[in-house]
Parts: C-alpha cells; structure tokens; sequence
C-alpha cells in the first residue's frame, strides 16, 4: 500500500519534544554524525581530548554545529541533524552514560531523571500529540 | 530438514550488558532486570530446547553501519563476527560465530522471494546483538550455538513497516523448510519495549501500551502487524520503533503460538525492558 511520504513526515512533527531522524536531519547532520564516528578510535579521541575546537577544523560542519557541540547541547545538536546513537560517542568520550547525557535533554537533574525513571518513567499523557493535546 | 522451534524476544540495552560485564547482576537495581531471564537461561539449556543456530534480529547502534551505508535489511554471511568497540572497548563477550552455509542460504532463499536483502561479510556486532546472547547464554566461553545476524534499519526513517518484518518473517520461515540440513533454529527479535532517549520528552515508557503488545504476539498479532511508525512514536518513545523487529520473529513461527515466559521491568537505564518466549506449535 503506498503511502504519501508528505504526510507521513508531517505528522513527525506533531510530537512533542521529539526529533524524528528524517532523510532531512540525515542530510543536514552528515558531517556531524560522521565526526561523531570518527570518535571511536582510541587515537581520534586523544586528538579531541587534547584541543576540540582544533579537531573541528577538519570537519565540514556550520559553525552552529561546531559551537553545539563544543556546549554539549544535545538538543541543538538534535535540531541541527545530530542522531542519538552518532552523539553517543561524543558523550561516551566525555564518560557520560546514557542516562546521565540524555538528562541533559529534559530539564531535569541526572538525579531527577534517573527518580522519574525508578518511578515507571515518564507518562505519555499529554505529550503524545501537540495539535490534539493528548 | 531445518526447522523453526520457537521464538525469543528482548531488549538489548547496553547497559544491561555492561552490569553483566561489570559483576552488578546482584544489586537491588538490576536484581529484578535478570531475575526475569532466569526461567529462559534453564529452558534453553534443555536439550529439547537447545537451538543449532540463531537468528538474530538486531539493529545496529552507529557501530558497524554509519551514515554511508544504511541497509533496510542486512544478513550476516561470514563465518564468524567480532564484538564492536563502541567507544569504551569491545564487550569481553565470545565470538559470533555463524553458519555461513545457512545464512547464504537464507539471504539466496529471501532474495528470490522478492526481498532485496544486503549481504554482508566484514561487520562488527554491537550490544543490539551481543546483550541478547548474554541474557540468555550468561558467561560461556563460547556461545553454545551458531547464529546468523540480521540487521535491520531502525535508526534513520523510514524503517521498514511492521507489515513488512512480518513478511520478511514469513520468507525466513520459508527458507528454513527448504534448508536440507537437520538444524533447530531459532528466530530471536530484539530491542524495545517503550523508551525515548532524546530530547525534552526522552525517558517516555509506556507499560500498558508495552504488556498489550506482548499479549497480542498470541492473542491478536494480526493487529501488531498493523501498527503505523508513528503510533510506535507517539506511545512508545521514538527508540519503541525497534519493536518492528520483534515482528520479524513473529511472522516466522507461523500463526499458532504458545507463549512459555513473559518478563516485563521498568527500568533498565532509560529503557522499558521486555522479554517473550513463544513456542511454534505446528
């Protein structure tokens, strides 16, 4: 059954505080998310460590992408075509978990998150749609 | 002849398999997370129960695949696959070891039914993979049985529909009763249940949503089958998406199952963990 690739991608839109890694953020966050690999050689992550902005240099991205990264702002990197698993090797290369880095995201505090997590997570409720405010 | 016996599924969080690799099984967090595979590490060490080879239904986490080379559907064809680094070395887990003789037959066979599967040798495999064969294996020094990698893109969208994992299933099944070797295979679908790690709304767990999908693997998979992407989004979180590859395993044992063991635990890390195992009955 065909489906309409407009409407299908609109509706991605309609989640809240979600970023659906379409073609479009694939295309955008290229250089970003191959940087990000490029993070899980040993000899990489030395040269990062060392001088982030230096390392940079050698990577085809917007400066807007380079600042994000170098503030470790996840969901401007996520706005700017970054995809989760790519970012982790950054985080990772930080020595961040998953939980710790993707708590960054939400406002809360890494205790906070980790409390609301023990608790049964967070609830669909109301945040399962923007226009039906279900 | 090849037959399918049963069908396994869970979630493959890395961080699971970093509390099995660290010696934390113990601890009161994660002390309920493994109780749960305790029956399935019993069952599956039976004789009866044992398979010859797995199928293992996985995604791959930016490891293997990066932005380059995104297939839908990747079969495993070499003879063995070493554990990825993923950024903090590889797991101290054993090495993959395939039949290859089996997997070229499933890729050959899946292809001339009109799926157009990618073939790949030189791959290393991540937690979607290795976490799986811990949960149900433990520590050994060597798995206790071959296992052929399916890969499945679930990361950059669209993936493939629920319809179409369940379809590709149903050509694995197909494949296994052409195969002429006398083997107990086993398709396993990771991943899941319902969990979100990014942005504001990351953290989402659904667990009426979650324990409704394990219930309709037996009792209604034809509405699972069903599911568009973004319901999976809006009540799963966006990583629930890797749920579609549980319905990989579910096209392939046929339409009578019998559902042996359920675990279902919130959380593991950011994750809603559930686990399922179905037996074929013909």
């Amino acid at each position: 059954m065909p489906v309409n690739v407009r409407e299908y991608l609109a509706e991605f839109d309609d989640i809240p505080g979600t970023r659906v890694y379409t073609a479009a953020r694939a295309r955008q966050g290229y250089w970003l998310n191959q940087f990000a690999m490029s993070l899980m050689k040993e000899e990489n992550r030395k040269r990062w460590k060392a001088d982030e902005a230096a390392y940079l240099e050698d990577w085809p991205m917007s400066e807007e992408q380079k600042a994000a990264l170098l503030a470790r702002d996840f969901n401007r990197l996520l706005d700017l075509g970054g995809n989760i698993y790519f970012l982790a090797k950054v985080f990772s290369t930080d020595g961040l978990s998953f939980v710790q880095a993707v708590s960054t995201m939400t406002g809360m505090s890494v205790e906070e998150y980790q409390q609301m997590m023990i608790n049964g997570g967070r609830s669909p409720e109301g945040v399962r749609s923007i226009k039906e405010g279900r | 002849m090849a037959r399918i016996t049963a069908g396994v599924t869970t979630s493959h969080v890395p961080a699971i398999g970093a509390a099995l690799d660290l010696g934390k099984t113990e601890q009161e967090y994660w002390k309920p997370v493994f109780a749960g595979y305790e029956w399935t590490r019993r069952w599956i060490a039976e004789d009866a129960n044992k398979p010859d080879v797995v199928v293992l239904v996985y995604n791959d986490h930016a490891s293997a695949f990066d932005m380059n080379l995104i297939p839908t559907f990747a079969i495993g064809c070499a003879e063995s696959f070493q554990p990825a680094d993923e950024g903090w070395g590889p797991r101290p887990v054993p090495i993959v070891e395939n039949d290859a003789d089996f997997a070229w037959h499933l890729a050959q066979c899946c292809i001339l039914d009109e799926f157009d599967i990618t073939i790949i040798n030189k791959m290393d495999v991540d937690h979607g993979l290795t976490v799986p064969l811990s949960l149900m294996f433990g520590q050994p020094k060597a798995w206790p049985c071959k296992i052929v990698p399916l890969a499945v893109n679930v990361v950059t969208y669209p993936p493939p529909s629920g319809n179409r994992c369940w379809m590709l299933g149903e050509a694995i099944a197909r494949a296994v009763e052409s195969y002429p070797q006398d083997l107990k295979v086993q398709v396993w679908g990771t991943g899941g249940m319902s969990h979100q790690l990014q942005g504001p709304r990351a953290g989402l767990i659904n667990a009426a949503w979650d324990q409704k999908f394990l219930d309709d693997l037996t009792a209604d998979p034809e509405r699972l089958r069903r599911i568009p992407h973004i319901e999976y989004l809006r009540e799963t979180g966006s990583e629930g998406i890797e749920m579609v590859m549980w319905l990989i395993m579910r096209g392939a044992l046929g339409p009578k199952v019998k559902e042996l063991h359920r675990h279902y635990h919130v959380p593991a890390s950011n994750t809603a963990v559930g686990h399922i195992v179905l037996e074929k009955c013909s």
